[in-house]
């Protein structure tokens, strides 16, 4: 069955080793310019170790996903590395610029909170109706977030969460350990938990004027940044950070192997769902070369696929564009597609079409990442601490 | 003289209301999946509960007067049972049988018409910024009526940015609202509940 796979893959967007290098070019050349931002080559071997296995690494990826068109297979290798390594990086900057991993009052009235795109869907209403908003930071930080969200979406859309979250690769990883799922049907009513979640972000941060989802429920507190805890208010959303962290992104991802905190717990998942009409790739079923055989459905890491969209000839509004489904259909059925266009007809190009963008998004969040955490390793190996 | 003044605090300070009573009745009105008149039905419910809530508070800031009102303020425990009295009645709601028709339909007191109004009754009963405005007015009086009256148009002020929620009808056609509709009533549920207990823990 593997084999097959990879026989039918191929014929979608494998190629030759000479066709995959001249395909990589562009990449080779972009990537080069990010992982240097622009600046010279750095000398010191312990600055530019970093870089250079960052660049072999991200560049191998994009070749060997082109020249074997397992696109699910190469991805998930590298926004795994980078989910692991944005904890690594994330944290040791944190702890060198703020002291520790904590964040106090202090930290939150200077403003000092670090980048999520998860603030978008809470401080919209707020901000209409009371002009201020709702986070810690300025006007400057939350405009540049949204420019960048929209950028990000209308090239992706909800093609964010398997290629650009920084959290996304977290849950992922944990749901390739186990080889066989020993939970294997979750009641379809659950994939609307996250919408749910959504509307209940949404209408109390409009309600009581605060991120409810940051102060309550984001489960990736437990390995970025938590409150100081100074109150028994603080313990008790310590201890539902952990649980969630816990429940949603390591133990059911390994019970299930899906996707559990992206598919059915994440507002931000079903924010970029809502908003993926302005984005202009789907993912289509070719009914007439599906057999039914559901495949597609078994696999899908978020709940996106049942018996229904397969008839469709459609993923759901979830899709995250993440390719497992492309790469273990045997007949060669689903493609990424560009919309009003002939389902089938340019499985091909609407394939490269996606996948440049995409792995450009993948590799601009995850370079700074991934040198990041090989910098630490080398400043730890070298000077015996983590830390600068 | 008090109706109009009521009627305005209400129409000033209405939108936060709204803002309160959302989170509660949004998920309910998306869960039922009636079309507008249905909701704007179910919004009367749950309004006349929310009208029965106020006037339990004009009766008690009419007998405690001014001084007892900012003892009731630091009463949390008694809000805090409140809360979790409405968390309990969201997460049956919610998550009761998740999957089948209508989970409150099995449980005969809860039915369509008494569990919107049970609802609007324990939202009355929260201390939401506008409210407690109110509230304070309306213990100045004295007079059992008048702080009744007052807390009346306050409602009918209010109330004018609760009515249009019924547009949420024109969705009703899309079955995942729905389910999004009576999970979010279920989380919303957990959410008071946290607060409830925090409030007791508080008080
Ligand atoms: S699309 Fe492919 S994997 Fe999915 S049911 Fe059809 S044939 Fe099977
Ligand atoms: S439908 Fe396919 S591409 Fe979309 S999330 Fe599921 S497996 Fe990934």
């Amino acid at each position: 069955m593997a084999d097959n796979n990879r026989v039918d893959q191929k014929r979608r967007l494998g190629t030759s080793a000479v066709k995959a290098i001249l395909l990589t070019l562009p990449i080779l050349l972009l990537t080069g310019l990010m992982v240097t931002g622009g600046q010279p080559i750095p000398k010191e071997a312990i600055r530019l170790i970093p870089l250079a296995v960052t660049y072999l690494f991200i560049n191998s990826i994009f070749f060997l996903l082109i020249y074997s068109g397992r696109i699910s297979r190469y991805r998930t290798i590298l926004f795994v590395t980078y989910a692991a390594c944005f904890i690594l990086t994330f944290t040791t900057n944190l702890i060198e610029t703020r002291g520790s991993m904590i964040l106090t009052q202090e930290n939150m009235v200077k403003g000092e909170t670090p980048f999520c795109p998860m603030v978008i869907p809470m401080v919209i209403i707020p901000a209409a109706l009371t002009k201020t908003i709702i986070f810690p930071g300025s006007m400057a930080s939350i405009g540049s977030i949204l420019v960048a969200w929209l950028g990000v979406t209308i090239a992706l859309g909800r093609g964010w969460c398997s290629w650009g979250c920084f959290f996304g690769g977290m849950d992922e990883g944990f749901s390739k350990i186990a080889r066989q799922p020993v939970i294997r049907n979750i009641n379809r009513k659950w994939t609307y938990l996250s919408f749910a979640v959504l509307l209940v972000i949404v209408l109390t941060s409009a309600a009581t004027l605060s991120p409810t989802y940051c102060e309550w429920l984001c489960p990736f507190k437990a390995v970025t940044e938590f409150e100081e805890i100074t109150s028994a208010k603080v313990v008790v959303q310590t201890v539902i950070f952990f649980s969630l962290f816990t429940g949603l992104v390591v133990v059911m991802p390994i019970l299930t192997k899906r996707r559990t905190q992206c598919g059915l717990f994440c507002p931000m998942g079903a924010f970029q769902s809502l908003t993926n009409k302005l984005n202009v790739f789907d993912v289509r079923v070719d009914t007439n070369k599906c057999t039914q055989c559901n495949l597609c459905v078994k696999s899908c890491p978020v709940f996106a696929l049942d018996e229904e969209s397969v008839r469709k000839g459609r993923a759901r509004v979830t899709c995250s564009k993440c390719g497992k489904c492309i790469e273990v259909c045997p007949r060669g059925a689903i493609s990424f597609h560009i919309k009003g266009t002939d389902v089938g007809g340019n499985g091909r190009t609407a394939q490269l079409m996606f996948i440049y963008p995409a792995f450009l998004l993948l590799a601009i969040m995850g370079s700074g990442m991934i040198s990041g955490a090989i910098y630490r390793v080398l400043l730890l190996i070298t000077t015996g601490s983590i830390l600068k | 003289m008090d109706f109009v003044k009521g009627l305005m605090l209400g129409l000033a300070s209405g939108a936060v209301c709204a803002a309160y009573c959302g989170p509660v009745l949004i998920p309910y009105l998306l869960s039922r999946g009636g079309n507008i008149l249905n909701n704007l039905l179910t919004i009367l419910y749950f309004m006349a509960g929310r009208l029965a809530g106020y006037l339990l508070f004009a009766v008690l800031a009419w007998a405690a007067g001014m001084a007892a009102a900012a003892s009731i303020k630091s009463e949390k425990a008694v809000f805090g049972v409140i809360y979790i009295v409405l968390a309990g009645a969201m997460i049956f709601y919610g998550f009761k049988r998740a999957g089948g028709d209508c989970a409150v339909k099995r449980a005969g007191f809860l039915c369509s018409t008494t569990f919107p109004a049970v609802l609007g009754f324990l939202t009355g009963l929260n201390l939401c910024p506008p409210f407690l405005l109110a509230f304070t007015e309306a213990a100045r009086m004295g007079v059992l009526w008048r702080s009744m009256l007052f807390f009346a148009a306050f409602f009918v002020g209010t109330s004018v940015y609760i009515l249009p929620l019924a547009i949420l009808g024109l969705g009703r056609r899309i079955e995942a609202l729905r389910y999004v509709g009576r999970l979010a009533a279920g989380v919303m549920g957990v959410f008071y509940l946290y607060l409830g207990i925090l409030s007791l823990k508080g008080a």
